[in-house]
């Protein structure tokens, strides 16, 4: 196999040869032995004398006014150092995205006048051993104004739905729309041509990740200011720059050392204990750990987003597809994290990997009084994906064809346009579902069995 | 509230620390005696990642007080090997790529340890009884049960029948392999 | 939070120290989840790890559990055979280890099937408190919790009259969907004697009279299990948790009283 990439020896003499024979081959992980002997150190896996943790007073309501909130109980607790609330927080509004310019900043660290979901961070306390700071936590007292809770997307964005975010919209606002959409022929046409007209809906509840090891950091004074964080985050310089941003301080005051992540599967992208404890550890000039607890980690890290997705298609009696209209609603949960991304990337997805003359698509990103979802394996394309191949099996037996047959007739292929404006390249899907249905045995017709991804589809 | 000495024979060596109340076995041995074989993944007993040898028999160590196992013999994944040569598990381990992040790895270890000393000749659901307090997120089972079945025979002396060896080089290429890549531009 | 651990040398220590309000730890696996990672009023624990009632005593047909027996021990102890198929449907094997018999007395439902079976079984309980040591139908432990268990007696079931079958969400440590203990003895091709408890389908184990009040004078088959099950929904109070729902448990219930008593 030709190499892609030569290595230039003019400037790398000393680089490894590249023989690129791995694949293949059985090759030990390099951490492999680590993971067997107990040596790969986690960021937990390190003892401090001094150690001092955080835990998090929360919010017992979906959606409420915070009226005050009284901390004098927690003070008194032995072994308490310090409470931290929003005041402490140098820069309390964030969003993870804003490194790619992403905005608004719609989601506090710590809570402020009001909390959107069970579980929103209102007071962290920082003490000597993990028990003062559970208990700390437990004996600070919030009291709240209940409001009412919105907990279904479309229940959201319906007229009469109270406001929950201090942005104006229960929905994530794209460029001026409520929707990332997609506009490309003319649907209603479509339809109005179509032999049939489907339409179904599809629905995923969150889903939570449940690495083994959860959430977690521990933050380390050193000398000249300098904070030296140990974390399991999936995304060291999203930590490094939105901690800094929220602490309101240089780039450089901060080291993240990490990588080794007890399963993250998307789920240690947010970054969410890190500022806390580097704050406590400012407050206190010791080390500071704050680790969720397993109840935490199901509770109050981001899951996959809960989606709802209607697709209405135009088909003719032959199985093309000339028409798909799609709804789809993505539960961000209270505050975006990466859910405006990942509804974005639903949109990418859609209309699937089929070659469609007319698409509609509204990719509504809304907020609920949910747990904040975010990223996680595929987030948008998977359900997106599950709704799609689900609609094709429904087409395919209400029109008794055969599935594959379906998906091979309006599969894409080399120079089709895709709804996004942009010319397929590369594509494989009718090779891949040939290949598929000989390894399994399934037969098909010789003119399917003709087909290829670089010869143009007949009008 | 008193602190108390915790005496403990841990891998066939005498230690002492001090515990709180609320010292559990599995954070006297951590923070402690800093062996962080032995992880923290829930505190409830429910994912085996703290899984140490107490007085021979696998337990959950987050639920256990330190001061209750006082003159008890502990045994940890440190204790396996000098370093220089692995156990049988840890090597199956090892051979069958039966690990990804590692966090499960020493409990599911040590569980496997445990069963095989009981029972030298396991069936794949007896393994995976051993293996049910066990919680792996990312490998999937199947290679875990391998790597204990193949230890199990290696302790026997017998052939290890993982891990088969090919020699055939790279799997056939696809008419593709120049693609520009199928993802979605997002 | 946890103020102080107690690990008492002989019993009369424990009791002293339960009497002064401190809680009996058995092997920990239900209480400390709790104390790891929430806020408690100040709480003495008084574990029962070294005061010497482990241990199972067979004596013919009569069974001895010692308190501190763990589940570990019960499961693989031959002398009491007709229990391992119940401790191995028990969570898993680190947390066995610890569990004690004692413990699984005051585990809340949907776990603490080993009771369920014990109902079954018909096991009494020996209670030592300040005032002396009684006995009690484990059956009428539940929510006690004045006095130390030391021991649980109990005779063994004649041969194929015992039947236990623990529906759970997979094969391993899974709390109960719902379970089935039962004594069932056949004359003459009728039911003569029955006692069947259920677990998870109850704030507390069940002890299924209804269930008992139908099997008994019927032969057991497929008609007679089905009304019995008819009749015993009328006893049941699910709830819903991370393993199944309240409507889901009721809902199969039938099924799973079919199998344990007609093994199909």
């Amino acid at each position: 196999m030709a190499k892609i990439n030569e290595i230039d020896t003019e400037f790398f003499a000393d680089e490894r040869s590249s023989s690129f024979t791995v694949i293949g081959t059985p090759a030990q992980r390099s951490d492999a032995l680590g993971h067997v002997t107990g040596k790969t150190e986690f960021f937990e896996d390190r003892a401090f004398p001094d150690l001092a943790h955080v835990k998090i007073h929360r919010s017992v309501h979906h959606h409420a006014r915070i009226d005050s909130v009284d901390c004098s109980e927690a003070l008194k607790v032995p072994g308490v150092l310090r409470v931290i609330t929003h005041h402490d927080v140098p820069a309390n509004w964030y969003l993870v995205l804003r490194l790619i310019g992403v905005e608004p900043h719609d989601e506090p660290v710590l809570a402020e006048d009001r909390v959107l979901y069970v579980g929103e961070p209102i007071v962290a306390v920082v003490a000597d051993t993990e028990a003062a700071a559970i208990e700390g936590a437990s004996r600070v007292k919030v009291s709240y104004t209940e409001l009412p809770a919105v907990l279904d997307v479309e229940e959201a964005l319906s007229p009469d739905a109270p406001v929950i975010k201090k942005d104006g919209t229960n929905y994530f606002v794209y460029e001026g729309h409520h929707a990332r959409r997609i506009r490309f022929g003319d649907v209603e046409e479509g339809f109005a041509q179509a032999d049939h007209v489907f339409e179904w809906r599809y629905s995923s509840a969150p889903i939570e990740h449940a690495p083994t090891e959860t959430t977690g950091c521990i933050v380390v004074p050193q000398s000249g200011n300098r904070l030296l964080i140990h974390s399991n985050t999936q995304a060291a310089f999203f930590t490094l720059d939105n901690t800094a941003l929220i602490l309101d301080r240089p780039f450089t005051d901060l080291q993240v050392k990490g990588g080794t992540v007890g399963g993250g599967f998307g789920g240690k992208v947010d970054v969410i204990v890190e500022p806390l404890a580097c704050i406590a550890a400012t407050l206190t000039n010791r080390p500071v750990k704050f680790v969720y607890s397993r109840e935490e980690e199901m509770q109050v890290s981001s899951p996959r987003a809960a989606e709802r997705i209607y697709i209405k298609d135009g088909v003719m009696a032959d199985g093309r597809i000339v028409a798909r209209k799609v709804m789809l609603y993505v539960d961000s949960g209270a505050y975006s994290r990466h859910t405006p991304y990942g509804t974005t990337k639903a949109a990418a997805h859609l209309p699937g990997p089929y070659t469609i003359p007319n698409v509609h698509a509204d990719c509504h990103c809304v907020y609920t009084n949910r747990t904040p979802s975010s990223a996680m394996r595929g987030f948008g394309v998977t359900i997106a994906d599950f709704a799609i191949e689900s609609q094709m099996d429904r087409i395919a037996r209400a029109l008794d064809i055969d599935p594959l047959e379906l998906r091979l007739r309006n599969a894409y292929r080399d120079g089709d346009m895709k709804a996004h404006r942009k010319v397929a390249s590369g594509t494989a899907l009718i090779e891949v579902i040939q290949r598929a249905a000989a390894l399994v045995g399934h037969d098909l017709p010789p003119e399917y069995l003709a087909m290829s991804s670089s010869t143009p589809r007949e009008a | 509230m008193t602190v108390k000495i915790v005496n403990l024979k841990l891998n066939g060596v005498d230690k002492a620390f001090m515990a709180r109340p609320e010292t559990t076995l599995l954070l006297g041995l951590r923070e402690q005696l800093g062996m962080m074989g032995a992880k923290r993944g829930c505190a409830q007993g429910a994912c085996g990642s703290c899984t140490v040898l107490l007085d021979g028999s696998p337990v959950v160590s987050c639920l256990v007080p330190a001061v209750t196992v006082d003159g008890s013999t502990v045994g940890t994944v440190e204790g396996l090997s000098d370093g220089q040569v692995l156990s049988d598990v840890q090597q199956a381990f090892l051979d069958g790529f039966a690990t990804q992040c590692g966090f499960c790895t020493p409990g599911m270890i040590m569980s496997a340890e445990a069963l095989l000393e009981r029972n030298p000749d396991p069936t794949t659901e007896e393994v995976q009884e051993a293996i049910s307090g066990n919680v792996c997120r990312c490998t999937g089972y199947e290679p875990i049960i391998t790597a204990i079945l193949d230890a199990a025979a290696r302790r026997r002396g017998t052939t290890a029948a993982t891990t088969p060896e090919t020699d055939e080089g790279p799997p056939p290429t696809t008419a593709y392999e120049s693609s520009e890549g199928m993802r979605a531009d997002v | 939070m946890l103020t102080e651990v107690h690990v008492p040398d002989d019993l009369s220590e424990a009791l002293r120290l339960v009497a002064g309000g401190a809680r009996v730890l058995g092997g920990g696996t239900s209480l400390m989840p709790r104390l790891n990672d929430h806020a408690s009023t100040p709480t003495e624990l008084v574990s029962l790890r070294r005061v010497g009632l482990a241990g199972v005593r067979v004596d013919g047909s009569a069974v001895r559990i010692g308190a501190t027996t763990t589940l570990a021990e019960l499961e693989h102890d031959d002398r009491v055979a007709f229990l391992s198929p119940v401790v191995r449907s028990i969570a898993s094997v680190p947390v066995r280890n610890l569990a004690t018999v004692g413990g699984n007395l005051f585990a809340e439902q949907p776990y603490g099937d080993l009771t369920v079976a014990l109902v079954a079984l018909d096991a009494r309980a020996s209670v030592l408190d300040a005032a002396g040591r009684r006995e009690e139908p484990v059956a009428a432990l539940a929510g006690q919790h004045h006095g130390l268990v030391t021991e649980l007696v109990l005779e063994v079931p004649a041969p194929s009259t015992f039947r236990y079958l623990k529906a759970t969400r997979r094969r391993y440590n899974s709390a109960s969907i719902v379970t089935v203990a039962a004594v069932v003895e056949q004359t003459d091709g009728v039911v003569s004697a029955a006692r069947v408890a259920l677990g998870g389908v109850g704030r507390q184990v069940v002890r299924a009279t209804l269930v008992e009040a139908a099997l008994l004078g019927q032969p057991l088959d497929e008609a007679t299990v089905a009304s019995a099950a008819q009749a015993g929904l009328g006893q049941l109070d699910p709830s819903d948790d991370a393993y199944a729902s309240a409507w889901y448990r009721a809902r199969v219930f039938p099924v799973h009283l079919r199998r344990a008593l007609l093994g199909r």
